[in-house]
C-alpha cells in the first residue's frame, strides 16, 4: 500500500557542528542558574531552600529535555550522555528539595497536590536513570523529561505552602499508600515510554504517529474548548483569591469563573490548526495519496507555532488580571495558578507535537539508539511486572487506611473505582501476555492503554469527578 | 439431533468456563464502573445535589434504568457473581493439569525430550558415572536440591528449585475470590451508620445509612469531646472521651479521635464529625455584685448550685437559644440562635424562696430580678458561654472485612510467588552422541525470566565443568572443547 512507504521528511535541518547545540544548552543553564542565584541571593535567607532546589532541579531536567530534542533536531548521539548527565544533577536537586520540605514539615511530601507531584517527578526522574543504566534504554528520558518539567512548571504554580495535615489524613497509613501510588504511576509512566520506544523501534508507521499526535493534541485542545468556549469567544477561566493563594468559591465545591474576551476564538484556531494533520492523514489514508502526509508534517510544524502563540496570549492574559463574571457582578481577578492543568494541558501539547517531529527527522538515528525491539518488549514486560504489585498494594492500604477513617473499605468512590479499572486494565495485559501469548504490538498498545487510564485516574477524576478523594 | 445438545448446565459451565467469556465480563464491569464514576450516584449524593445536576425526567429516567445506584443494583451485583463463578470454574478446568504438573514434574530424559528442550549441552566424559556424579557434586555445591531417577536401569539427575510457582496464578485467583466472600458477607451482615452524642449523654440507637435504625445491646456515652486547631483554626484533630455501658455498668473506656476508633463487639466507633449544639448550654460565665456592689466573677455549670453567700445560692437551669418576653413571662420563639436566654435558678435558704431570674445578653437585660438581693450582669461575649459540644460518630459493623485482608495479604504472596519465583529444572543424563562417544546431556528448563536462567545454566554448566576437570587424573585434558559455549538454543518465542 504506497501510504505504508517512507514519508518524505520535510527539509530537517543539516547535521550542525557536533558541540553548537551542547554549548548552548551549557550557557543557558550557566546563565539560568546564575541569575537564580542572583535572585536568591538578593532575596536573602537561606539560599538552598525547597523552591530554590526545585527551581534548579527544573532548569536541569529542562536541560535534559532540550539536548535531547537537540539530539532530534540534529542527531548528534553525545546529547543524549549529556542529557543522562543533567537529567542525574536534577535528580540530586530534586532529591534535596524533597528532603528539605520534608524536614520543614516533619513528614513525608504527600498531603496536597504539590507535594504528590514533587513525589512523582522525583520517581520519574529515579525510573529514568534506572532504565538508562540497567536496561540500556538510553533515550527514555526524551519521553519522560519533557513530562517531568510539565509537571515543575505546574507545581510552580500550585500553592505550596507547608499546610498542616488535616484529621483525616494523620496516619501512616496514608504515607504507605501514597508511597505506593506515586512509585505505581511512575513505574507505569516508564512502561508507557518503553512501549513508545517500541513502536518506534518495530517500524510502527510514522504517519500512524502522526494520526496519533495529531488525536492527542487535538483531544486536549477539544477538552478546554468544550468545557471553557464562553460565548461569544470567551475563555472562562477560575477567578483567583491571591491573599488565600486558591480558587474564589462560591459555594462548597462550586468554583467562580471569569470570562477572558476573545482568548476562546484562539483555542478554536489552535484545535483547529491540530485537526488539520490529523484530517490530512485520513484524506491520505483513503485516497492513497502520500502526498497529502507532507503537508500534514508541514501543517504539524504550523500547529506547534500556534500553539505557542495560544500559549503565550493565554499567559500573557491571564497573569493577575481581572475579567468579569457571567455568575456575579463585579470585575475578579484571575491568576495562571488558577488553571494549572490547562496550562499543563498546553505544554504537554506542544512537547507530544516536538516529540514527534524528532521522530519524523531523527527516526533511523533513534532506532539505531535504542535496543532490539524484543527487549523493549520484555523489558516494558517487566516493567509492569512491578508496577502491578505496587498497584496491588496501592489500593490494598488506600482500603486499610479508608477503613480506619471512614469506617469503610471500599466505598465506589470515583477515584476508588477508577483504581480498580486500572488495576483491572494492567491485569489484562499481563494475562493477555501469559495465557495467550500478546507480545510486540498487541502488548505495547495494552500498555499505552493502561497509561491513559493511569492518567485519568490520577488527575480526570480529581478535576472532572469530585468525592470522597477531594484531597488530592 | 438430541444427541449432541449438551446439557444446559454443561453448557452454561462451559461458556463460564471460557477465558473469552471471562474478558467479556471484566470489560462489561469495566463500562459498568466506569458509568457509575459519570452518574451521580444517590448513597453518596445529596438529594438536593442530585436535583441541580439533573432535569427531573433526566432523574427520573436514571432512576429507572438503575444507573443512579449501578454498585448495588441488580445487574452488577450479577456482572460480579459471573466474573466469581468464571474464576472458580476456569481454576476448576486448569488446575487438575497444574496439579498433575505439580506432582510430579519430572520428565523421562529420551531422545525425543533432549532434542526439544530448549536449553541443552552436552560435555564428553571419560567413563561411566564419571559425568553423574560431577553433576551431582556440582548442583549440590550451587545449592540445587538433586535427586538420582532410576527408569529402566537408566540414571539420571533432575534438579528443580522453587516448583511451588506454578501454583501462584491459582493462589492469585482464590485471593481474589476470598475478597469478594468478603465483600459478599459484608453486603449481607454488615452495616452502617451514625450516632451524635452530646457531651455527658449515652445513646444506644444508630441511624443506618439505609433510613432505618438500630438498637444496640449497649449504650455508648459521651464523657467529653473537644476539638483542637492549629495555629491558623483549622481543625487539627476532633477528639471523644468514650465508654461503652451496659446495664449501668462502664464496660470500656477509650479516647478516640479520627482515624483510630473504639471497638466492641466487632462494632467500630469512628469519629468522624464535631458540632456545638446550639440548644444546649454546659456553662455560664457572669458576673455579680450583692450589696458591697463589688462585681465577682460567677461560674455556672448547668444545674449546679453555686453560693452566692451564706444562705442564697444559685443555679444555671435553663437555655432558650431564642426567646422573647410577653407579660412578663418568656417564651421560646424559635430554634435557632437568636435572642439567647439563659434563666437561673437563686434560692435562699432563709427564707425558702426560689427565684427565676432570665439573662439577655443580646440586649443586656435582666428579668424577675427585682426581688432578690444580688444584682446580675449579662456575660459580655461569646467565650463566656459554653455551649455543648455534640461527636459524630460513624459506627461500622463489617464481619467480613477480616476475609477481605486475608484475601489481599494471600494476594500480596500469590503475586510475589508469580513474578519472582521461577521454577527451574535441571537434568543431566549419560547417553552416546552421534558420534557413539560418552558424553554427559545436561538440559534445562525455567517458566520465566529465560534471561535470567540463562544465566543461571550457565552458571551450572561451568561448575559441572569445573568437576569433571576435577575427577579427572591430571596431565590429560579432561573435557574436549567441542565448543568454549555451549549450544543454547531456544524453542519457541520468550
Amino acid at each position: 500500500m504506497s501510504t505504508r512507504a517512507r514519508v518524505t521528511q520535510i527539509e530537517p535541518p543539516a547535521v550542525t557542528g557536533g558541540n553548537a547545540l551542547l554549548i548552548l544548552v551549557g550557557l543557558g543553564v550557566a546563565f539560568l542558574l546564575i541569575t537564580a542565584l542572583l535572585g536568591a541571593a538578593k532575596a536573602g535567607g537561606n539560599l538552598f531552600n525547597e523552591s530554590n532546589l526545585l527551581y534548579v532541579a527544573l532548569i536541569f531536567y529542562a536541560g535534559a529535555g532540550a539536548l535531547y530534542m537537540g539530539f532530534g533536531v540534529t542527531g548528534t548521539a553525545k546529547y543524549v550522555k549529556y542529557a543522562s548527565i543533567c537529567t542525574a544533577i536534577g535528580f540530586v536537586a530534586n532529591t534535596l528539595a524533597v528532603a528539605h520540605r520534608w524536614y520543614l514539615s516533619g513528614r513525608p511530601p504527600f498531603a496536597s497536590i504539590y507535594e504528590m507531584l514533587l513525589s512523582f517527578v522525583w520517581t520519574l526522574a529515579l525510573l529514568t536513570l534506572v532504565a538508562e543504566k540497567k536496561f540500556g534504554v538510553k533515550i527514555i528520558g526524551s519521553i519522560t523529561m519533557p513530562l517531568a518539567v510539565v509537571c515543575v512548571i505546574l507545581m510552580q504554580l500550585l500553592p505550596s505552602e507547608v499546610r498542616p495535615l488535616v484529621p483525616a489524613l494523620q496516619s501512616t497509613w496514608l504515607h504507605v499508600h501514597v508511597t505506593l501510588a506515586m512509585l505505581s504511576y511512575a513505574t507505569c509512566a516508564v512502561s508507557f515510554a518503553l512501549a513508545m520506544m517500541f513502536l518506534i523501534k518495530d517500524s510502527f508507521s510514522t504517519e500512524s504517529f502522526l494520526a496519533w499526535t495529531s488525536a492527542l493534541v487535538s483531544g486536549i485542545y477539544l477538552g478546554i474548548v468544550a468545557t471553557r468556549f464562553e460565548r461569544w469567544g470567551g475563555l472562562s477561566v477560575t477567578a483567583w483569591d491571591a491573599q488565600n493563594k486558591s480558587d474564589v468559591f462560591l459555594g462548597r465545591g462550586v468554583r467562580l469563573f471569569v470570562t477572558i474576551p476573545d482568548l476562546g476564538w484562539l483555542f478554536v484556531i489552535a484545535l483547529l490548526g491540530a485537526l488539520v494533520p490529523l484530517a490530512l492523514y485520513f484524506l491520505a489514508r483513503f485516497r492513497h495519496n502520500v502526498s497529502y502526509l507532507a503537508v500534514a508534517n508541514k501543517a504539524v510544524f504550523v500547529g506547534i507555532m500556534l500553539q505557542l502563540v495560544v500559549l503565550g496570549a493565554f499567559v500573557l492574559r491571564t497573569k493577575d488580571s481581572t475579567y468579569a463574571s457571567p455568575f456575579q457582578d463585579g470585575l475578579y481577578p484571575t491568576s495562571l495558578a488558577a488553571s494549572p492543568f490547562m496550562l499543563g494541558g498546553m505544554v504537554a501539547a506542544i512537547f507530544a507535537s516536538l516529540l514527534y517531529l524528532m521522530l519524523l527527522w531523527r527516526r533511523n538515528d533513534l532506532q539505531d539508539l535504542l535496543p532490539s525491539g524484543d527487549t523493549l518488549d520484555r523489558v516494558t514486560y517487566k516493567t509492569i511486572c512491578i508496577a502491578f504489585p505496587l498497584l496491588t498494594g496501592m489500593i490494598a492500604t488506600g482500603a486499610f487506611w479508608a477503613n480506619r477513617t471512614w469506617g469503610s473499605y471500599w466505598s465506589w468512590d470515583p477515584k476508588e473505582t477508577w483504581a480498580a479499572i486500572t488495576w483491572l486494565v494492567y491485569a489484562g495485559y499481563l494475562h493477555m501476555r501469559v495465557t495467550r501469548g500478546w507480545r510486540g504490538r498487541r502488548a505495547a498498545y495494552f500498555a499505552i492503554l493502561g497509561f491513559g487510564v493511569v492518567i485519568f485516574t490520577f488527575l480526570g477524576v480529581t478535576y472532572l469527578l469530585p468525592g470522597l478523594h477531594a484531597y488530592a | 439431533m438430541a444427541l449432541d445438545v449438551l446439557s444446559i448446565p454443561k453448557k452454561i459451565y462451559r461458556t463460564l468456563a471460557n477465558l473469552r467469556t471471562g474478558v467479556v465480563l471484566l470489560i462489561l464491569v469495566v463500562i459498568a464502573s466506569a458509568l457509575g464514576t459519570f452518574v451521580l450516584q444517590r448513597p453518596v449524593t445529596e438529594p438536593d445535589k442530585l436535583q441541580a445536576a439533573y432535569s427531573p425526567q433526566t432523574l427520573r429516567l436514571l432512576d429507572r434504568l438503575t444507573l443512579t445506584d449501578i454498585f448495588h443494583s441488580w445487574w452488577f451485583l450479577s456482572l460480579l457473581a459471573l466474573v466469581s463463578m468464571s474464576i472458580i470454574f476456569v481454576s476448576i478446568e486448569r488446575f487438575p493439569n497444574a496439579w498433575r504438573f505439580f506432582a510430579r514434574p519430572y520428565r523421562k530424559t529420551d531422545s525425543h525430550f533432549r532434542s526439544a528442550n530448549p536449553y541443552k549441552l552436552e560435555l564428553p566424559i571419560r567413563q561411566a558415572d564419571q559425568g553423574l556424579n560431577a553433576a551431582e557434586r556440582a548442583l549440590e555445591k550451587l545449592r540445587w536440591p538433586v535427586e538420582r531417577i532410576v527408569d529402566n536401569g537408566d540414571t539420571s539427575l533432575y534438579a528443580e528449585k522453587n516448583r511451588f510457582s506454578v501454583m501462584a496464578v491459582y493462589l492469585i485467583h482464590a485471593s481474589l475470590l476470598l475478597i469478594f466472600l468478603g465483600g459478599i458477607i459484608d453486603g449481607v451482615f454488615g452495616f452502617s451508620g451514625f450516632m451524635a452524642i452530646p457531651q455527658g449523654e449515652q445513646r444506644n440507637v444508630i441511624e443506618l445509612k439505609n433510613g432505618k435504625t438500630k438498637q444496640l445491646p449497649f449504650s455508648v456515652q459521651c464523657k467529653s469531646a473537644g476539638q483542637e486547631n492549629y495555629a491558623d483554626g483549622s481543625p487539627k484533630r476532633w477528639w471523644s472521651k468514650l465508654a461503652v455501658v451496659e446495664s449501668g455498668k462502664e464496660i470500656e473506656a477509650k479516647e478516640i479521635v479520627v482515624n483510630d476508633p473504639l471497638v466492641y463487639h466487632g462494632l467500630r466507633f469512628y469519629q468522624a464529625s464535631y458540632w456545638i449544639d446550639n440548644k444546649k448550654v454546659d456553662g455560664l460565665r457572669i458576673a455579680y455584685s450583692g450589696m458591697e456592689s463589688t462585681l465577682m466573677p460567677l461560674e455556672l455549670r448547668f444545674n449546679q448550685p453555686v453560693n452566692l453567700d451564706s444562705e442564697t445560692t444559685a443555679k444555671l437551669v435553663e437555655f432558650l437559644p431564642d426567646a422573647f418576653v410577653r407579660d412578663g413571662q418568656v417564651f421560646k420563639k424559635t430554634e435557632n440562635l437568636g435572642n439567647l436566654a439563659f434563666a437561673l435558678e437563686v434560692t435562699n435558704r432563709a427564707d425558702n424562696s426560689t427565684t427565676k431570674i432570665w439573662l439577655f445578653p443580646a440586649e443586656g437585660n435582666v428579668v424577675g430580678a427585682e426581688n432578690v438581693k444580688f444584682q446580675f450582669k449579662n456575660p459580655t461575649s461569646a467565650k463566656d458561654i459554653d455551649f455543648s459540644p455534640v461527636t459524630g460518630l460513624e459506627i461500622s459493623y463489617e464481619p467480613g472485612q477480616w476475609f477481605v485482608w486475608a484475601g489481599c495479604l494471600l494476594m500480596g504472596v500469590g503475586l510475589f510467588v508469580a513474578f519472582y519465583m521461577v521454577h527451574m529444572r535441571i537434568w543431566a543424563v549419560e547417553v552416546r552422541d552421534a558420534q557413539g562417544k560418552l558424553v554427559l546431556w545436561i538440559g534445562g528448563a525455567a517458566n520465566k525470566n529465560k534471561d535470567r536462567f540463562e544465566q543461571k545454566f550457565s552458571e551450572v554448566v561451568a561448575e559441572i565443568r569445573n568437576e569433571l576437570d576435577k575427577s579427572t587424573p591430571t596431565g590429560r585434558p579432561s573435557v574436549q572443547q567441542h565448543s568454549e559455549h555451549p549450544v543454547l538454543t531456544m524453542v519457541g518465542t520468550k
